[in-house]
C-alpha cells in the first residue's frame, strides 16, 4: 500500500520517563497519540458516512488530486503509491457503501498516522541543554568555548523578548496556548522554540512543512518535539480534512499549539494584514466541541510578532514578491535557508548587532477577540467579566456549528493583523530603510515602481538621511506612547547619527547586493528592492512619519499596501 | 414565557419591527425614551435598558448617534449569546465605521448583524407587502431574524457581506436625498438615472476598500433600495431632499420631516473620506457639498456635466 511518507526515527518507548503531573500535556503525547489517531479517524469517518454523493466525491477528488501529483512528482515514494490510488479510482463507481467507508476510514487512518508526531520528554530534556550550544557553534564557532562558560550570553543578546510572559506562563496552566505569530523567515520556528524554552514557557506543536523533514537530523528533532508533518503538495480535500481534524483534536486535549496564520512567508516583508487563518481557526472549533460535551478548558490565541533586523531570505522573497510569484511559488525550495554558507554568513552577521531578532508577544485574546485578564477570564469592553461558553450557545446550549464558528474565525482574521500592526517593533535597518526609499520615492515622481527599482547610484546627502531619520523617529515615539507601534533598542536609545550607521553595518557584508553604502558624505541606493523589502515593514505608518515636503512621496508608498 | 425579540427605539422603524415581529407570533420587549403609544399583549414596554437582555435578539431601531452610548449601556447586560441587529443607514466617525462595529466593540456582543434594503415603517406596521435583506456573518442571525420577521407579507433575504450591505444603506440614503433635491430642482429622468447608477458605482468603489464586495451594490440592498427610493415609497430623505431644493434652511428641515436623517451626515464624512484615500467620488462629493449649502444646484450640475466623460 502507498505511503505517503518515511517513518520517522524514533527512541523505544520503554526507556522513557513517565510525565509529572504538572508537566504540558505534550509531554502525555505518546501515550495519547493512538487515541488521537483514532479520534481523527472516526470523526473524518463521521463526516462523511451517511452521505453517499459527498463520500463518494471525496474519494473521487482525493483519488484523482493524488494520482495527478504522483505521477507529476516520478519517484520511488511516487511509484509505491501510485498504483494504489489508480485501482481505487477504478474500483470507486463498483464499490457499496460499507466499502466506501472502510476505504475512507483506511485513507484517513494512513493520512493521520503520516501528520501525527511525536513527542520524547528525552529529546526535549537533550535539546534544552544543546539548542543554545548547536545554535551559537553554528551562528559563531569559534565562540563557543567562552560562550559556554558565560551561559550563552551573546545568544541571549540576540534574540529579546518582550511581552506579558508571566501571564502567559499563568495561562499555559489554566488553558490552550494558541501561538500566532507573524512569519518572515525559516528562522521563526527556530526563535520560537529557543525563546519559549529560554522563557520558561511550554513547548508546542505545530505543523511544519515537509521539507523540513528531509534533514535526518531535524527530522529527529522535528518528530520528537511535537511537531507535525504538513504535506503542502498533497491538495486532495480529504487531506486537508484530517489535517484541520486533527489540529483541532489536539486542542481541544490540551496541546499548545503554534501556527503561523499568515501561512507562508510574507513576501513582501509588510506585516500580514489580511489572514484567513487556516489551521489556526481550529482553536474556535476545538473550544466548542469542548463545550458542547462539558469540558471547560479556556482556549487562548497569542498574537505574537517576530522582528528582524536583518531577514535571511530577503532577497529571495522580495524578488518573489516584485515577480508577483509569491502566490504561486508557497513552497520556495531553493532559498538561502536551505544553503549552509548562506545561513552561516548570516548569523555571522547577526551576532555583530545586539537584539538583531525582537520576538514580542502580545496580550491574548479569547477565541471571540475579547481580551483576558491574568486569570484567564473573558473581559467584556466594559472590563467585566464574560463567560466565553456564552458565544457557543444558541437558547442557552452549548452547540458544534462550523458555520457560526467560520464567522468567528473570520473575525479573528481581522483581529489579529490589528495587533500585529500595534505590536510590530520597528527596527532600525526598517526607518532609515523607509527614509531612503521615501527619499528615493521623492525624486522619481511619476515613475512606476519597476521604473524606480531600476534605477541605482542615487545618492542623499548623510546629514540630510540622519535629520530625516530624526524626525521620522520622533514621530514614531509619538505613535508608539499611543500604543500605535513598538520602537526597538537600537531606535529606543540611539541618535539618529547611530542609527544610520548602524543600518548601513547591518547591511554590509551580508546581503550579496549592496543595499546602500557611503561615498564621502553622501548615503549611495544600491538596491531599492531590498530597500523596499526593509522598510515595508513601515508601510502603515508612511503618511504619519512624512513631512510636508515628503508628504507625497509617503501617498505613493502607502497606497503601494497591497497584500503582504 | 421569555420574550424572544427585543427593539430598542420606538419610532416608526422600531414598531414597525415590533409588529411584523408580534404578526410572526412572538413576544416583543420594546424600551424608548419617547412617549410611548399603546402596547398590545405581545409587545411589552419595558422601563429600562437591562429588561431587554431577556430576549435572545435585540433589535437597535434608533439613530446611529445614539447607538454607542445605548449598546455600551446595554452591553453591561449583555453576553455572547445575544444576537444583534441594527436599521441604521449611518456611519460612524472619519474612518466610516459601520454600526455594527459599533455593536460589536461596545457590547460583549458577536453575533451582530444589519437589516436594509426598501423596508418601509409604514408597510412594516401595516403588514403590506415587502422585503429586505439581512446581513450577518453568523447565519444563525440570519435565521433568527428571518424567524423573528418573516411571514406571509414580508420576505427577508439573507447575506453574509456586513459590511458591504451597510455602506450601500448609507449610500442609498444619501441618494435617496439626491432624487428628491433632483426632483425638487425639476431634473428628468435621464439625469436621475445618470445619478443613481453613477452614484451607486461611487458607492460600491468605496464600499469595496471598506471591504464590501460589489455585487452587494447591485442586490437588494444597493439598487433594490433605490429602486423603491425612485418608487417614492414615503422614505423621509426623499421629503428632505425636497425640502433642500425649496431652500428650507437645514435646520428647519428636521422639524418638519419628524425624522432623523443620516444622510446629512454622512455625506460630509463620506465626501472627505474620499477626498483623503483618493477614491473616486464626484457625484458624492457634490452632494455633500449641495447639502451642506456650500454650492447652489446650478454650481454643483454644471460641475457634474463638465467632467470629461470616461468609459463606464
Amino acid at each position: 500500500m502507498f505511503r505517503l511518507l518515511s517513518r520517522p526515527l524514533r527512541l523505544p518507548a520503554f526507556l522513557g520517563p513517565a510525565p509529572r503531573p504538572d508537566d504540558p500535556q505534550i509531554f502525555r503525547f505518546n501515550s495519547e497519540r493512538g487515541p488521537i489517531i483514532g479520534d481523527v479517524v472516526r470523526r473524518v469517518v463521521q463526516h462523511y458516512a451517511g452521505q453517499p454523493q459527498k463520500l463518494l466525491y471525496v474519494l473521487n477528488e482525493a483519488g484523482n488530486a493524488e494520482v495527478r501529483r504522483l505521477a507529476m512528482q516520478d519517484d520511488l515514494e511516487a511509484s509505491d503509491a501510485l498504483g494504489a490510488w489508480r485501482r481505487l479510482v477504478k474500483r470507486l463507481g463498483k464499490m457499496n457503501e460499507d466499502e466506501k467507508v472502510q476505504e475512507l476510514r483506511r485513507i484517513t487512518g494512513d493520512m493521520a498516522e503520516d501528520i501525527a508526531g511525536n513527542f520524547d520528554p528525552r529529546v526535549y530534556a537533550l535539546a534544552t541543554r544543546i539548542v543554545p550550544g548547536v545554535l551559537t557553534a553554528i551562528m559563531k564557532p569559534s565562540s563557543l568555548p567562552q560562550q559556554l562558560l558565560g551561559g550563552f550570553r551573546q545568544l541571549g543578546e540576540l534574540v529579546s523578548t518582550e511581552g506579558p510572559i508571566e501571564k502567559l506562563r499563568r495561562l499555559a496552566r489554566i488553558g490552550t496556548l494558541v501561538l500566532v505569530p507573524t512569519h518572515s523567515s525559516n528562522l521563526d520556528s527556530v526563535a520560537l522554540g529557543y525563546a519559549l524554552m529560554r522563557e520558561d514557557l511550554p513547548p508546542v506543536v505545530y505543523g511544519a512543512g515537509k521539507n523540513l523533514f528531509s534533514n535526518p537530523l531535524i527530522s529527529f528533532f522535528m518528530h520528537n518535539l511535537g511537531a507535525y508533518r504538513v504535506d503542502r503538495r498533497i491538495q486532495a480535500q480529504l487531506y486537508k480534512e484530517v489535517l484541520k481534524t486533527y489540529s483541532c483534536t489536539m486542542i481541544e486535549r490540551g496541546y499548545h499549539s503554534l501556527f503561523f496564520p499568515g501561512g507562508t512567508r510574507a513576501r513582501s516583508g509588510m506585516v500580514e494584514r489580511r489572514l484567513k487563518l487556516g489551521l489556526a481557526g481550529t482553536g474556535v472549533e476545538a473550544f466548542a466541541r469542548n463545550q458542547a460535551r462539558g469540558v471547560s478548558r479556556p482556549v487562548f490565541f497569542v498574537p505574537a510578532t517576530l522582528n528582524y533586523a536583518l531577514v535571511l531570505e530577503a532577497e529571495t522573497l522580495i524578488d518573489d514578491h516584485l515577480k508577483g510569484a509569491g502566490k504561486s511559488r508557497y513552497i520556495i525550495e531553493d532559498d538561502e535557508s536551505t544553503q549552509g554558507k548562506r545561513v552561516r554568513e548570516f548569523f555571522a552577521k547577526l551576532l555583530q548587532l545586539r537584539s538583531a531578532m525582537v520576538l514580542r508577544f502580545a496580550e491574548p485574546l479569547d477565541p471571540f477577540c475579547n481580551p483576558v485578564d491574568d486569570e484567564g477570564r473573558s473581559l467584556a469592553p466594559s472590563g467585566r467579566p464574560v463567560d466565553p461558553a456564552s458565544y457557543v450557545k444558541h437558547h442557552g446550549v452549548a452547540t458544534i456549528d462550523p458555520a457560526r464558528d467560520a464567522g468567528y474565525t473570520r473575525e479573528l482574521g481581522e483581529a489579529i493583523p490589528r495587533v500585529y500592526q500595534r505590536e510590530t517593533v520597528i527596527m532600525w535597518t526598517q526607518l532609515v530603510a523607509h527614509v531612503l526609499y521615501r527619499w528615493l520615492v521623492h525624486m522619481t515622481p511619476g515613475f512606476d515602481l519597476f521604473g524606480r527599482h531600476r534605477l541605482r547610484g542615487h545618492k542623499l546627502p548623510r546629514a540630510q538621511l540622519e535629520a530625516e531619520v530624526g524626525a521620522a523617529r520622533d514621530r514614531l515615539r509619538a505613535i508608539s506612547a499611543a500604543g500605535g507601534v513598538q520602537l526597538g533598542p537600537v531606535l529606543r536609545l540611539h541618535s539618529p547619527a547611530e542609527i544610520v550607521s548602524q543600518a548601513l553595518e547591518a547591511w554590509s557584508g551580508y546581503h550579496t547586493k549592496a543595499i546602500a553604502s557611503e561615498d564621502g558624505d553622501k548615503i549611495v541606493i544600491g538596491d531599492p528592492n531590498l530597500l523596499l523589502f526593509y522598510q515595508n515593514r513601515l508601510v502603515p505608518f508612511a503618511e504619519a512619519l512624512a513631512t510636508a515636503e515628503t508628504a507625497a512621496a509617503a501617498r505613493t508608498i502607502a497606497a503601494m499596501g497591497g497584500g503582504a | 414565557m421569555s420574550a424572544r425579540v427585543a427593539v430598542i427605539g420606538g419610532g416608526e422603524f422600531g414598531w414597525g419591527l415590533a409588529r411584523a415581529a408580534e404578526r410572526a407570533g412572538h413576544e416583543v420587549l420594546m424600551w424608548s425614551r419617547r412617549p410611548q403609544r399603546e402596547g398590545s399583549q405581545r409587545v411589552r414596554l419595558v422601563d429600562s435598558l437591562p429588561e431587554l437582555a431577556a430576549a435572545e435578539l435585540v433589535f437597535f431601531a434608533v439613530p446611529s448617534p445614539y447607538i454607542p452610548a445605548l449598546a455600551a449601556e446595554l452591553g453591561l447586560h449583555l453576553d455572547g449569546g445575544h444576537f444583534l441587529v441594527h436599521i441604521s443607514r449611518g456611519i460612524v466617525g472619519e474612518e466610516l465605521e459601520t454600526l455594527s462595529q459599533v455593536l460589536r466593540t461596545r457590547t460583549p456582543c458577536r453575533r451582530v448583524g444589519a437589516l436594509a434594503g426598501p423596508l418601509v415603517a409604514k408597510a412594516l406596521l401595516e403588514g403590506a407587502p415587502g422585503g429586505g435583506i439581512v446581513a450577518s456573518r453568523f447565519p444563525e442571525v440570519q435565521e433568527a431574524v428571518c424567524e423573528a420577521l418573516s411571514g406571509p407579507t414580508l420576505r427577508i433575504y439573507r447575506t453574509d457581506d456586513v459590511i458591504g450591505v451597510e455602506f450601500a444603506s448609507t449610500g442609498v440614503g444619501l441618494l435617496a436625498m439626491a432624487v428628491g433635491y433632483a426632483r425638487g430642482m425639476g431634473l428628468g429622468p435621464a439625469t436621475l438615472a445618470i445619478m443613481a447608477s453613477r452614484g451607486m458605482s461611487e458607492c460600491a468603489r468605496i464600499g469595496v476598500t471598506l471591504g464590501g464586495r460589489t455585487e452587494t451594490f447591485t442586490g437588494l440592498a444597493g439598487y433594490g433600495d433605490l429602486l423603491a427610493a425612485f418608487a417614492d415609497d414615503g422614505r423621509p430623505e426623499l421629503a428632505v431632499g425636497r425640502a433642500l431644493a425649496a431652500g428650507t434652511p437645514l435646520a428647519q428641515i428636521g422639524q418638519q420631516i419628524g425624522a432623523y436623517v443620516e444622510g446629512l451626515e454622512s455625506s460630509r464624512r463620506i465626501a472627505a473620506y474620499a477626498r483623503r484615500t483618493g477614491a473616486h467620488a464626484p457625484l458624492l462629493s457634490r452632494c455633500a457639498d449641495v447639502f451642506e449649502g456650500k454650492v447652489d444646484s446650478g454650481q454643483a450640475l454644471a460641475a457634474l456635466m463638465g467632467r470629461q466623460v470616461g468609459e463606464e
